[in-house]
């Protein structure tokens, strides 16, 4: 089949697969309570990248083939377009998903650094709508009131509490939570499951 | 015989994929309440057609229930607490005709069907592998969670907020390592399942239940992008 021709076995896409699961559960809830109130949406991918470190980083080591966290990155893209997101944020989760991939090829995905970088870009995946509202904001706007995706009350109070130091607390926000995460997760990965040898 | 007619009376997984899709452009589109109430309907439409009336009915009242919220909010004073019930009601809104759909698709597709139907249509088994994986593997999560609750309180580590605050790293071990060797536990065996049921097999995939599309799912999909249609091009007057 195709699949062993890229490099990705069976074993492989099951693992992927369940710990998409597992990653898509821990953005849900770490980023579910912030992205329902319109004064802290901004921080949402700060929430959403607190608790999918360690899950990230063992699938990572699990499969070390290039190929699972763009897998992870497009089923997050259609989940995200199949509950009528901003299309920005699918686009997010596929350019953060590839790009993360790329970054822990760099490290042949067994540099714990890199591993580590690669999780941050991957969590930068999850500003991708909010990006897109500092990029253009009135179009963005004009897209979340004609879908009554959001309220006009909502949308003002969200253009209140934007500005620049909400782009760069969010952005660096981000970048500190995914660092925290995925080192808390590079720690317990050697701590228990490369003794356990379930992580080769 | 019982059984294949049985089977005929379902719809093909590429039409509820295509449904789905035309839900999600509907719902995300609609101008007004008042098309989404519609778009529930047809919904529950569907849902009755696959077997599932009950599912239907709790959904309808449930979205009542919604909108019965709007109405109060509307009329509370305007303030913070409005805003934010109203713009939690309008994300659920929006959400929930897509959830719904979703939902009874999830539940009347076997997973086998779903991938022979994504074979199909030609998707690569890259994505579908994973895909029909985690959803299979979802409601596992949430079961391996009450296990590790319950392990955890037995050796008095509190499950909590509290209990992360004053004994960060060992919550956080106790958390994440069974919860994650039992994935990659899970990950082995399903691995092992598949193989065997040859998912590796260079040849064409093949089902014991037919699958292939009825006069039933082109009527389903012609009248979910009609409704589709008209409230795009009918709708906003």
């Amino acid at each position: 089949m195709n699949q062993t021709k890229k490099g990705l076995s069976a074993k492989d896409l099951i693992v992927t697969g369940v710990f998409t699961a597992l990653i898509f559960g821990c953005i849900m809830l770490g980023g579910g309570f912030f992205a329902a109130a319109p004064a802290l949406t901004f921080y949402f991918p700060v929430g959403a990248s607190l608790l999918a470190g360690p899950v990230y980083l063992l699938m990572i080591a699990k499969v070390k083939k290039f190929g699972p966290v763009t897998i992870a990155g497009v089923i997050m893209a259609l989940f995200t377009f199949m509950t009528g997101m901003h299309p920005c944020m699918s686009l997010g989760y596929l350019a953060g998903g590839i790009l993360a991939d790329l970054t822990a090829m760099l490290g042949k995905h067994s540099s714990s650094k890199m591993n580590i970088l690669s999780y941050i870009i991957f969590s930068l995946g999850n500003t991708g709508s909010y990006l897109a509202y500092f990029i253009a904001p009135e179009s963005w706007v004009r897209f979340m009131l004609e879908g009554e995706r959001a309220t006009q009350d909502y949308v003002d109070l969200m253009s209140e509490s934007a500005n620049t130091f909400v782009l760069v607390t969010m952005l660096a926000g981000t970048v500190l939570v995914a660092a925290l995460s995925a080192f808390v997760g590079s720690k317990l990965l050697k701590k228990q499951f490369e003794k356990a040898g379930i992580v080769k | 015989m019982k059984r294949r007619a049985r089977n005929e009376s379902r719809f093909d997984s590429r039409c509820k994929i295509i449904l789905l899709i035309l839900t999600v452009f509907t719902a995300t589109q609609a101008p007004s309440l008042s098309f989404l109430c519609g778009l529930m309907l047809l919904i529950a439409l569907f849902s009755l057609f696959c077997g599932k009336g009950k599912a239907a009915c709790v959904n309808l009242l449930v979205f009542t229930a919604l909108y019965a919220i709007r109405t109060l909010a509307l009329q509370m004073r305007p303030g913070g607490l409005q805003t934010m019930i109203l713009s939690w009601l309008s994300l659920m809104y929006q959400v929930y005709p897509c959830g719904f759909m979703a939902g009874i698709i999830l539940s009347t597709t076997k997973i086998n069907e779903f991938l022979t139907a994504m074979t199909k249509a030609h998707v690569s088994p890259q994505i579908t592998i994973p895909m029909a994986v985690m959803l299979r593997y979802l409601p596992t999560i949430r079961e391996d969670w009450h296990f590790i609750k319950d392990a955890m309180r037995m050796r008095s580590i509190s499950p909590t907020l509290w209990g992360f605050l004053t004994k960060p790293a060992l919550t956080v071990e106790c958390l994440y390592t069974p919860l994650l060797i039992s994935a990659s536990r899970a990950a082995d065996e399903l691995t092992i399942a598949a193989v065997t049921r040859g998912v590796e097999s260079p040849n064409r995939r093949s089902c014991l239940v037919q699958v292939h599309c009825t006069i039933r799912d082109y009527m389903a999909i012609l009248i979910f992008a009609t409704y589709f249609i008209a409230m795009k091009f009918g709708g906003t007057a």
